[in-house]
């Protein structure tokens, strides 16, 4: 008897210790594919272009009204005669706060052949954090990781929150951030268009802008259900029954084009930049594009 | 019932059932199947979204028509459908049944078709509602159930049980039965009978057909051509060996059977092969043997065929002879003088000897007489004896060299012949070797036996196959003539020495051995009187065994006129030390077939063609109809998961399987071996040391960590891999599976008994090998030089051939190591090892090695492999202690083989020139 209530115990702990050991190999599994996407992207971007605060060197350029004495280069201006300031590149770090949506709604995939929107997201997000490190940025997970990190051991720990951390949506409905940061919101951007009005109103506040990375299912887009079929939303009772799908694919793709151009406007209009993303297309695509994003709008 | 051609409805009513269908259909129609679930996140996307097809289309039509089909199968089973033809209905067709079923010896042949088709009878009684009644004619009297209407499904529980006797059906009495249960009104007036018979005609059938008929029509069956009984008649003794008669009921088609003639101990002694011609009742088969062969028979059976009469045993009379001594007038009392002291040596084992006069001896039914000279007598008894079948054997002497009589085979010359006397030119003779067509063929000569004298056959009158010895010179030594059914054999010389050495020759015997076999079988007459009790019974299936029936006594007087009958079952009998056998068939037994026309029967011959239920085939069907029906559902539902083409395939494999392993049911599972602990399965999986235990915890515990060390030592230096070591007692475990065994020898240890000293003995002799440590080196010399106590006692229990101490060039100095000593915990007391190790079985290895060094601690090593006790020389010593074990696990697998090395040098030697 107590053999087996010994076992049964010991059958519970290694139920739970395989369950952890689940969700935690999700996270390499997660931030080997970001790393592999954010080799692939990052030769084909470089540095700022421009001059700033660094350590590299950038340019001489002659030395203008306003330039300190101490900016002077005095072994460039010996050799001509003229006055040379040394520029180093500017290497001011940014602040990117990364928000990857963790709502019910993201536990998805529509069949085995792609990944969850979930997951899709994180290794985006993931991906990113990892270009940005490299860049020199300083990434935060949106009211989950604390304060900005920088360096290999602050992309851990942002990695590890965008992999598996709740992702809520209350981190959008009161973001936590410094100001000026920049923002990458990673999710499927499904809730009412005035929902997200409220939410970027709120990031203008801390005049904070950036990406929205909308990771969508093939089956949300192309609807490819038939016959009678009962719908239900994940994390949710609520369903809908339809005697032919087919019926209403017409309507609803309608909706969802007219969804998808309203939050596109919408994010046009404060300032960001929507991109969109098939979670069974290649996930470097949507990476190199928000990278090239951030690049630009850093620099404005 | 209706009956659509050979399709049966035993409840047409049921049928109505498929009225229903088309309602079916409309309800059906009507029940849309079960929506898909989808998960879809956008679902606020949807909300709103028209769905004027909320009421839904309709389940495919193939699914409509699909569970149509399985209702339609599930009324039309409920209808108790049967396929086949009707039997021919009985007159009284709602009539109760009344099964009558033959079970004597003879239906044993024909056994398992009768059964079944006794059960189909009641398969179909039972379909039909009717209640039916059993009768088994051959039934044991005291045995009998009562015969009263029953329900069908009980009568078929009894039929499971019944089996086929070995007597015959015994009619009469089944004849009682009938009769005493109708005027008790056990059985109604109108019954429809059914006479499953054996086909074989037996007395009383015809009054029992008589009383069957009364009841109402009988239908008889009997089994087909191939499978009428065959009996095996009591055979005929012939020079050449038996002769069988074989039996059966006469059919038109020819049949092949063979003979099998098994001794005491069941082993097969001869074989032959004949075949019944077409119509041919009776064959004869002859089986040759050597007459010693013969007499060794126990049993002889038709193979294949399972029943009793197939089976005839033989007795007494068949092993042993009774030979009559015929006592001479005035004999004189001195044994080694007497002839007939000679004739009693030599035949006591293999006859049973009776003396006495000539009257009595033929009254008492001597199937050999021993006539020796001094008893010659040419009585008119003894001619009849031998044409009655008799065997004479006479001995020469000098009243028939004197005259000569009629009972002899050849004509003699008068005055005989002698050799070697002192006016005699002749030396005395040699025996010749056995003529081919000799019955003494095959004997070895006895070149040392020398005939002095002998009698003379008149030249010309021996025909050659009259001779059955003849003297180097060509002059016959025996003769022997047929006259009649018997023989008369003439040694030429005297039963005694006086004429010759034969008599004191190892031939003499079997030479007299050769010739009892040629005695015809004889009625048994046991010393004492009484009855006979039935020691063994033979059972319906023409087997052996002890006897489970109360069977009469036969008194012996009655012994003759005996028939196997339920009473007195067929089987060996015993009456004081004799031993008779009752067969079922006797000389007298003609196997034919039924009478055609017994009254009131209708002969039905050949098989019935059988009725098919289809109600099970049905529910089966659509029972799997159902479950395939769930799946159908499940996947328009969606529910299904989708299994990739692979998967499919092995889910047909999997149902195939399932529907296999329901066929094929194994019940054979391994037996343990007898008497050993479970250990000795794994014992004999791989290779292993083992340790004596000796009782002490102490020293089993140092044996286990010496030999788990040793183990590790062999594992890393050579390529013997063994496992964990077990532990032994020689009075519970096979020890024949371990290559060597460790024995720590205490001086308290005591002589192993009877069966564990075998077990150890025949572990040596089979090639172990077993070290036998005293421990003790450190303090023997308290001993003062007396050996130790306990292994004095172990050793003397075992067979332990001699002893020495171990020489220097033994191959246990170099099976792997190359050493000289072999020191354990101590060193330096002496190794013994057998002194002569030839034992066939052992290829010059020593069975035991002994010693005092107490290995096992020096090779002890805990289980991080750090040493556990002290050595003596510290830890070269310890080192060299291993080498010792691991050549002695090498000594223990390899043998002698490294006993080689010896020659290496000479070897190498010669290869370098």
């Amino acid at each position: 008897m107590s053999q087996t209530r010994r076992s049964d115990r010991e059958a519970q702990i290694l139920r739970l210790r395989h369950a952890g050991e689940d969700a935690a190999a999700r996270l390499p599994a997660l931030q080997a594919e970001a790393r592999r996407i954010a080799a692939t992207v990052a030769p084909g971007v470089h540095g700022r272009r421009r001059s700033g605060l660094g350590e590299t060197f950038w340019q001489y350029r002659h030395h203008q009204t306003g330039d300190g004495q101490s900016d002077i280069d005095w072994r460039r201006s010996a050799k001509t005669g003229q006055l040379f300031v040394r520029q180093n590149e500017w290497e001011a770090a940014n602040t990117v706060w990364i928000w990857r949506d963790g709502g019910p709604s993201m536990d998805y995939a529509s069949s085995r052949r792609v990944p969850t929107k979930r997951d899709r997201a994180a290794v985006c997000a993931i991906a990113l954090a990892t270009l940005l490190t490299q860049g020199g940025e300083r990434v935060a997970a949106l009211n989950e990781s604390g304060r900005p990190r920088s360096g290999a051991h602050g992309l851990e720990r942002v990695s590890r929150h965008l992999a598996i951390g709740p992702g809520e949506a209350a981190a959008v409905d009161a973001p936590a951030l410094a100001r000026h940061g920049r923002v990458i919101l990673a999710g499927d951007f499904l809730d009412p268009l005035e929902t997200w009005h409220a939410r970027l109103d709120r990031f203008a506040g801390f005049e904070a802008r950036g990406v929205m990375l909308r990771v969508i299912d093939p089956a949300e887009e192309d609807f490819p259900y038939t016959g009678r079929t009962r719908f239900r939303a994940p994390g949710s009772h609520d369903d809908i029954l339809f005697g032919r799908a087919e019926d209403a694919r017409s309507v609803y793709q309608k909706r969802w084009s007219e969804h998808g151009e309203q939050l596109d406007a919408l994010a046009r209009q404060r300032g960001w930049v929507l991109v969109t993303h098939r979670t069974d297309k290649p996930a470097s695509i949507p990476v190199m594009a928000i990278y090239q994003a951030l690049a630009g709008g850093l620099a404005t | 019932m209706i009956t659509l051609g050979p399709l049966s409805f035993a409840a047409p009513l049921a049928l109505l059932g498929l009225l229903t269908l088309p309602v079916l259909w409309l309800l059906l129609r009507a029940t849309p199947p079960a929506p898909k679930q989808a998960l879809f996140p956008p679902l606020r996307l949807l909300l709103n979204v028209k769905d004027d097809a909320e009421t839904p289309h309709s389940a495919p039509w193939w699914l409509i028509l699909f569970r149509l089909l399985m209702a339609a199968l599930i009324i039309i089973a409920l209808a108790r459908p049967s396929w086949g033809p009707q039997a021919e209905p009985g007159p009284a067709d709602d009539a109760p049944l009344l099964l009558v079923i033959d079970n004597g010896w003879s239906a044993a042949e024909n056994w398992s078709e009768t059964r079944r088709l006794a059960g189909q009878w009641l398969d179909q009684a039972r379909r039909d509602g009717r209640l039916a009644a059993l009768i088994l004619t051959a039934d044991h009297p005291d045995r009998q159930a009562p015969l009263r209407l029953d329900q069908p499904v009980n009568l078929d529980r009894r039929l499971q049980l019944a089996r086929p006797q070995a007597w015959p059906a015994a009619y009469d009495l089944a004849e009682t039965r009938i009769r005493e249960a109708r005027a008790q009104a056990f059985l109604p007036a109108r019954m429809d009978v059914i006479w499953l018979s054996d086909g074989l005609d037996q007395t009383g059938q015809d009054a029992f057909a008589r009383e069957l008929s009364d009841l109402g029509p009988v239908r008889l069956w009997q089994p087909e051509d191939g499978r009428v009984p065959l009996a095996i008649l009591p055979p005929e003794a012939t020079p050449q060996g038996l002769d069988v008669r074989l039996q059966r009921i006469a059919r038109p088609l020819p049949r092949d059977v063979s003979v099998t003639a098994l001794g005491a101990d069941g082993q097969a002694i001869a074989r032959a092969d004949t075949r019944f011609a077409a119509d041919s009742g009776e064959v004869h088969l002859s089986i040759d043997l050597p007459l010693d062969l013969r007499n060794r028979i126990t049993r002889l059976q038709i193979d294949g065929s399972n029943s009793a009469g197939a089976v005839h045993l033989l007795g007494d009379q068949w092993q042993r002879p009774r030979t009559g001594l015929i006592e001479p007038e005035g004999e004189d009392g001195q044994p080694l003088l007497s002839e007939l002291h000679y004739i009693e040596s030599a035949l006591a084992p293999h006859t049973e000897l009776v003396t006495g006069d000539l009257a009595s001896l033929i009254d008492n039914d001597a199937a050999i007489l021993v006539m020796v000279d001094s008893a010659r007598s040419d009585d008119d008894a003894l001619s009849e004896f031998v044409e009655d079948g008799g065997v004479l054997l006479r001995f020469a002497g000098p009243r028939l060299a004197a005259r000569s009589d009629d009972l002899l085979p050849v004509v003699l010359r008068e005055g005989g012949r002698l050799f070697g006397g002192a006016l005699n030119w002749d030396t005395p003779q040699r025996m010749a070797p056995f003529d081919n067509r000799s019955p003494f063929a095959g004997l070895p000569v006895d070149v040392s036996a020398t005939i002095d004298r002998q009698v003379l056959a008149e030249p010309g009158t021996a025909a050659p196959d009259r001779i059955w010895a003849r003297l180097e010179d060509g002059t016959p030594l025996v003769t022997a003539e047929r006259r009649g059914n018997g023989w008369i054999i003439l040694f030429h010389v005297t039963a005694s020495p006086d004429w010759s050495d034969l008599p004191l020759s190892g031939l003499f015997p079997r030479m007299l051995q050769r010739i009892t076999g040629l005695a015809r079988t004889s009625d048994i007459t046991p010393a004492t009187s009484g009855a006979w009790v039935l020691d063994q019974i033979l059972d319906g299936n023409g087997q052996l065994s002890r006897p489970g029936v109360s069977a009469l006594p036969i008194p012996d007087e009655q012994w003759s006129a005996r028939d196997a009958t339920a009473l007195t079952p067929p089987g060996l009998y015993r009456l004081g030390a004799s031993l008779n056998t009752l067969n079922i068939a006797t000389a007298r037994t003609q196997l034919t077939a039924m009478s055609a026309d017994l009254p009131g029967v209708r002969y039905m011959n050949g098989m019935i063609r059988q009725q098919i239920d289809l109600l099970p085939a049905l529910l089966i069907g659509a029972f799997i109809a159902l479950m395939a029906d769930i799946l159908l559902a499940l996947a328009l539902a969606g529910r299904m998961p989708r299994l990739p083409r692979r998967a499919g395939n092995g889910l047909t494999a999997l149902l195939l399987a399932m529907g296999l392993s329901g066929l094929v049911i194994d019940p054979a599972s391994a037996q343990p071996i007898e008497g050993s602990r479970p250990q000795s399965v794994e014992a004999a999986l791989s290779l292993r040391f083992a340790y004596v235990e000796t009782g002490d915890v102490s020293v089993d515990q140092r044996s286990r960590e010496g030999l788990t060390g040793l183990g590790f030592d062999v594992r890393s230096r050579s390529a013997m891999e063994p496992a964990p070591p077990h532990a032994v007692d020689p009075a519970v475990d096979e020890l024949i599976f371990y290559p060597m065994i460790y024995w720590p020898v205490l001086e308290t240890a005591q002589a192993l008994d009877t069966q564990s000293a075998e077990r150890v003995s025949a572990y040596l002799q089979s090639g172990g090998l077993i070290i036998f440590d005293t421990q003790d080196a450190d303090r023997a010399f308290t001993r003062a030089g007396a050996p130790h106590p306990g292994l004095v006692s172990v050793l003397e229990s075992i067979d332990v051939p001699t002893l020495s101490r171990i020489p220097n060039d033994h191959v246990l100095t170099k099976a792997f190591y190359l050493l000289q000593e072999f020191p354990g915990r101590y060193s330096g007391s002496p190794i013994w090892v057998e002194a002569n190790p030839d034992g066939a079985s052992r290829d010059g290895t020593s069975g035991v090695v002994i010693g005092a060094h107490d290995w096992a601690a020096a090779w002890a090593v805990g289980p991080n492999g750090e040493p556990l006790y002290p050595v003596d020389g510290g830890d070269r010593q310890r080192e060299m202690a291993r080498r010792v074990g691991v050549n002695m696990a090498m000594y223990a697998l390899t043998g002698n083989y490294k006993a080689d090395q010896v020659h290496v040098p000479a070897l190498l030697e010669r290869l370098g020139q």
